[in-house]
């Protein structure tokens, strides 16, 4: 049985390439962002002695007189509307807790989610007691956000039947500030799988549904093996939205489909190689740039 | 008098006393809502559902009309009924019984608090939303006000209403509609004819019942009879306020204090102006309140009496609307406590029975969808995955009322097809040249016209004596004679500018009927077979539609009506004398036009003409019947096209365009992208609902909060709230003029973008949407100034600046909210102590009502 060694090797620094296409004026705590006094200060920033500085590490953004600091690595901060992926951590009264990558856990309430079969009532006690039949400690769901509170905790609700408890699939973690913000986070790739972009940062890859028009409110998990072929092609979407994670590419819809056609030539395990997943990468990059050219 | 009165009446009732004493059943006004979810998303909701389908359910027993519906329930009373009903308890505690949630929704605000009152004692779980004041919003039943929503109901009613008139200077009432909705016609005539009789008399009496003195008036008779005959409690609906505080006087004379009437007589005398809190010390009894009163508060009464039925608008007295009638005249009848309603009306000006019928007898307003777009919707939708407002605006109740309209124009078209089918013409080729070549002929008579029209071509052939035709659309007089021309300046609203104007006195045969009204301007051309009167007629100059070279003597005196008939006679004279018609003057050679233009179209009516007289069909002796034929068919071709524009109109989806626009005004200014993703200010402006949300994320984001304090950025703020007009304009101080002018240039900005972006804006118009009156005065309070001292600052009522207040609250809350969504702590401090600044003494004292 062959098998492949690696030693360990200095890391290339990322910023060469990612200083290419876009000029980012990149800062890190501590850094002075300005001496201007008429800006106005915004999220990652902080005024000391007359001068802007950053408080973490990350990329400038400008809109008219308001700079803020986007971090590269951060938490999931949540905005309306937002789709997110997260995990029931707890099962409460009248509530679940969701890791969501947030600060705090967010809140799923019992009222704000659909139930078994659609049906629109007021919940009853008999509903709190059959929470955990609903969701458990550890299931995955998928959900939007519909409030933030004071404290930045987020409160989802899963009032769509696209929504919902998330069955077969793999999910990747990444920084939020990775993924791109579109009008849908729901992609059904023509490569035979489907993603959810968790505005979270949480990726959840899984085979693409056959019929959508299933109406049992998303509890039911489908159980059936799935087939070889699909689990071939979420592994290889899986390794390369990695390689796109390591390479600090954003993540859509288009840079997922480039790069997992740029992964074909290569077996699925050898993707994660750096070097190949530098040359994939870089040929996806090749490939959007064309097509914005 | 009150004899008479008495009489009258008696028999009136006599009449109707087999009538059937009203349906017991207890019903409900107020709007239900079904089950929730259909509403909790992108903030902005609206029932979808027609009233229609439950409305019905009038008629059916009560436990099917509730049971198992999954539909909105609407209460079923065309009026907003006063307590909390037998029904409304069952339909809440069937409803929680089901779990659903339950949602009551009345137009005002202090109904609301009242049915929050009742329904606490009855269910504890009960919540209540208001403008000012939200307790325990998630309950299980939750009592909310909406906009005005009086439109929804049916028109079955538990206690059946009496319509009667009271004509002025006449000594009865008459009854015109009766329990069952019936106009009496004949009766309606019958106090009409009375009305008319009495005509002098009626305006003796209004003169003295304005001054207060003259004799007990009419309406104290009513008032008086009516307590005799034991149909109070009574409430009446003034329309002014002057007449309002008479009446009140007047009615002081009456005792009502006899110890059993002490509690049944509630005199109501409704204002449509203001409250008169004084007034209302001084007379226990009377009660004085806005028109919304009608809306209903808890105050139900036997009978109705409007003292007028026409009432100030602001602008104009007009009739009140049916629909506002019905509102008003609900009020009478107490449910199970009398077996009809009686509404009264005094009438004492000419209504003719149109009119009459119009208002008694009318249907309710129509609802009609005011849904529009605006950005806060625009940006909410777009920030939710999946819902886009495209989608939002096909499926509104506005959309659905423009589809609906969609059969019928098809069915138009369909009609104007077959008639245009059916028309053949014989030879249709040749007469369709033919047609057109006399359309373009006429055309150009019309050009040629409008040279001759020019002031200064046509006045000097304007002399007395002259013969000319006038024709004012539909109305053609024929031939008249020129008396006399003068100039009347004009000078147009919108450009100042100096536009002469040219009116030519003339000599015109008019039927005498319309000449019975004094005014000139009305009169109307004699039929052929009258004889007609002559008359001097002011015209303007393009109503000449020919001038011609013949001059007539006039005699020197044309006041004696001879005198003119004689010029009449020369008129049909001189037709006698040129059978061939009366020659005109020659634009060129008699007039001397030297217009190069004048000449072209000149030279393009002789080619028609020529091509005219040379086509085929011209000397045909059917050509009358052949073209008048072509005439129809061409008409309806024109019918055909402009309905068949309509029905493509009417297939687009509504707001369409607008909606692009603003998402165009949107992307420019950077709220979001050309992928329809909300960016960073979107964000922001979503949070700013209560006001213009574009202008104040752009000044946000421009810092122009920056480096005000915190009285300063909330007096800039109150030109956003405050929506009244102020005559006088306050002089700003520079603290305060600075922070306004800013705002003012980035409105502008504003609106050159979305001119740029083809939305229909005016950029003076919007920049007077902001309006700066009460910036010192909110500035002042701000300080700490007492509330007599800012009324003294301005003309401005105190009740708007309350209002301001609040709304100012509201937004400076947006603000916060905002300012916390771009992670700007100092900014949002600085709106958070606005509030704390504004928000004491009076002006948030917390509602009369509760």
């Amino acid at each position: 049985m062959a098998m492949a060694m690696r030693l360990p090797v200095a890391r290339k620094p990322l910023s060469e390439t990612l200083g290419r296409d876009t000029k980012k004026h990149l800062v890190v705590p501590g850094d002075t962002i300005t001496t201007d006094t008429g800006f106005m200060r915004g999220h990652g920033t902080y005024m000391g002695e007359e001068k802007l500085i950053a408080s973490v590490a990350g990329s400038v953004e400008r809109v008219n007189k308001l700079i803020c600091v986007k971090a590269l690595k951060t938490r999931y901060s949540g905005e309306v509307g937002d789709i997110v992926v997260g995990r029931i951590t707890e099962v409460q009264q009248k509530r679940w807790k969701v890791d969501t990558n947030s600060r705090l856990d967010s809140v799923l309430l019992l009222s704000s989610m659909n139930l078994p079969g659609g049906e629109l009532r007021r919940r009853s006690a008999e509903d709190e007691l059959a929470m955990r039949g609903f969701l458990q400690e550890g299931d995955l769901i998928s959900a939007e956000v519909q409030a933030v509170f004071s404290d930045g905790a987020v409160s989802l609700h899963t009032r769509s039947l696209k929504y919902g408890k998330l069955g077969q699939g793999v999910l990747v973690q990444v920084s939020p500030s990775l993924v791109k913000r579109q009008k849908t986070h729901f992609h059904d790739l023509p490569c035979g799988a489907s993603v959810i972009l968790g505005n979270n940062g949480f990726i959840w890859i899984y085979p693409t549904p056959e019929h959508k028009e299933e109406d049992t409110g998303g509890f039911t998990a489908n159980l059936e093996p799935v087939l070889l072929a699909d689990r071939e092609v979420m592994s290889r979407l899986r390794n390369c939205v990695v390689s796109l994670v390591t390479q600090r590419m954003m993540l859509y819809d288009t840079s997922i489909l480039y790069c997992y056609e740029a992964s074909l030539p290569h077996q699925i395990k050898d993707i994660l190689k750096p070097e190949v997943m530098e040359e994939i990468v870089l040929e996806t990059r090749q490939r959007l740039l064309e097509q914005e050219g | 008098m009150a004899d008479a009165f008495g009489d009258e009446l008696f028999s009136v009732f006599q009449d109707d006393s087999t009538n059937e004493a009203g349906t017991k059943k207890d019903q409900e006004k107020g709007k239900w809502k079904g089950p929730p979810g259909s509403a909790d998303k992108a903030g902005k909701h609206f029932d979808g559902k027609l009233p229609t389908e439950s409305t019905n359910s009038g008629k059916n027993k009560r436990d099917t009309d509730f049971e198992g519906t999954d539909e909105p329930i609407f209460g079923k009373k065309p009026r907003i009924e006063e307590t909390i009903a037998e029904d409304l308890r069952y339909a809440i505690a069937l409803a929680l019984r089901e779990k659903q949630r339950v949602i009551f929704t009345s137009p005002i605000k202090a109904l609301s608090n009242q049915k929050y009152r009742e329904m606490y004692e009855e269910f504890q779980d009960v919540g209540l939303m208001t403008g000012d004041v939200t307790i325990n919003p998630t309950a299980s039943c939750l009592v909310m006000t909406t906009e005005p929503c009086h439109v929804i109901y049916t028109d079955y009613r538990p206690t059946p209403l009496q319509h009667y008139i009271f004509p002025a200077g006449g000594d009865g009432l008459h009854l015109v509609v009766d329990e069952n909705g019936d106009f009496r016609e004949d009766n309606f005539n019958t106090a009409m004819q009375v009305l008319r009789d009495a005509g002098d008399l009626a305006k003796g009496d209004q003169k003295g019942r304005k001054g207060g003195t003259k004799g007990p008036s009419n309406v104290f008779k009513i008032v008086k009879m009516i307590m005799e005959r034991n149909f109070q409690p009574v409430i009446i609906f003034s329309f002014s306020k002057k007449d309002c505080e008479a009446y009140a006087l007047q009615m002081t004379k009456l005792d009502f204090n006899t110890d059993e009437e002490k509690k049944m007589v509630e005199e109501v005398f409704s204002n449509a102006i203001d409250c008169l809190s004084d007034e209302d010390k001084k007379l226990p009894q009377a009660l004085f309140a806005t028109e919304t009163f009608a809306m209903g508060i808890n105050m139900p009464a036997r009978t109705v009496l409007f003292t007028n039925a026409r009432k100030f608008d602001g602008k104009d007295f007009r009739w009140i609307s049916s629909g506002e009638y019905i509102q008003m005249s609900g009020r009478a009848g107490r449910r199970g406590m009398d077996d009809r309603g009686i509404v009264i009306l005094m009438v004492d000006e000419k209504m003719s029975p149109t009119v009459g019928k119009q208002l008694l007898k009318g249907s309710a307003d129509p609802l009609n969808s005011a849904f529009h777009l605006t950005y806060n919707m625009v940006l909410n939708l777009l920030r939710v995955e999946e819902i886009n407002p495209e989608y939002m605006l096909e499926k509104s109740f506005y959309q659905f009322q423009h589809y609906r309209a969609i059969p019928g124009v098809v069915e138009k078209v369909k009609n104007s097809e077959q008639q245009y089918n059916k028309i053949v013409i014989p030879n249709e080729e040749s007469v369709v040249i033919y047609y057109k070549i006399r359309q373009q002929l006429a055309k150009l008579g019309k050009e040629i016209e409008e040279y001759i029209h020019k002031p200064k071509y046509c006045l000097p052939f304007l002399q007395p004596g002259r013969l000319v035709k006038v024709k004012n659309e539909g109305d053609d007089f024929g031939w008249g004679v020129v008396v006399n021309f003068s100039k009347k300046s004009n000078v147009k609203p919108n450009s100042g500018e100096l536009d002469p104007l040219y009116v030519v006195e003339v000599l015109l045969r008019c039927s005498k009927e319309s000449l019975k009204n004094s005014a000139t301007e009305a009169a109307k051309p004699a039929k052929p077979d009258e004889k007609g009167e002559m008359q001097v007629v002011p015209v303007l100059v393009h109503l000449l539609s020919a001038i011609s070279s013949v001059r007539l003597y006039i005699p020197k005196d044309l006041r004696p009506v001879d005198n003119r008939q004689s010029v009449l006679k020369s008129i049909q004279e001189v037709q006698k004398r040129f059978p061939d018609g009366i020659p005109l003057l020659d634009p060129i050679d008699d007039m001397g036009i030297q217009d190069q233009g004048l000449k072209k179209v000149i030279q393009k009516v002789e080619a028609f003409e020529h091509r005219m007289y040379s086509h085929p069909l011209h000397n045909d002796p059917n050509l009358e019947t052949v073209y008048t034929l072509c005439e129809k068919k061409a008409q309806i071709a024109i019918d055909i096209k402009s309905a068949k524009r309509e029905l493509k109109k009417a297939r687009t989806v509504l707001q369409m365009d607008e909606l692009k626009c603003r998402k165009r005004v949107l992307r420019r200014l950077g709220f979001a992208t050309s992928s329809d993703v909300i960016e960073m200010k979107g964000r922001v402006a979503c949070e700013i609902s209560s006001a213009d949300e574009l202008l104040l994320t752009e000044m946000m984001f421009n810092g122009l909060f920056n480096d005000l304090s915190a009285e300063q950025a909330t007096a800039l703020l109150s030109c956003f709230v405050f929506q009244e007009n102020s005559s006088e304009m306050p002089k700003l101080t520079e603290q305060l003029a600075g922070p306004l002018r800013q705002m003012q240039e980035c409105a502008k900005r504003i609106a050159k973008v979305s001119a740029e972006a083809k939305l229909e804006i005016d950029e003076e118009t919007y920049l007077s949407s902001f309006k700066p009156h009460l910036m010192d005065v909110v500035y002042t309070w701000a300080t700490g100034a007492t509330f007599a001292h800012i009324c003294k600052m301005t003309d401005v009522f105190e009740g708007s600046i309350i209002r301001c207040m609040r709304r100012l609250e509201e937004l400076l809350r947006q603000m916060c909210q905002a300012a916390k969504a771009i992670g700007n702590t100092e900014l949002e401090n600085k709106f958070a102590e606005g509030i704390t600044k504004i928000k004491r003494d009076i002006v948030f004292a917390a509602s009369l009502y509760l």
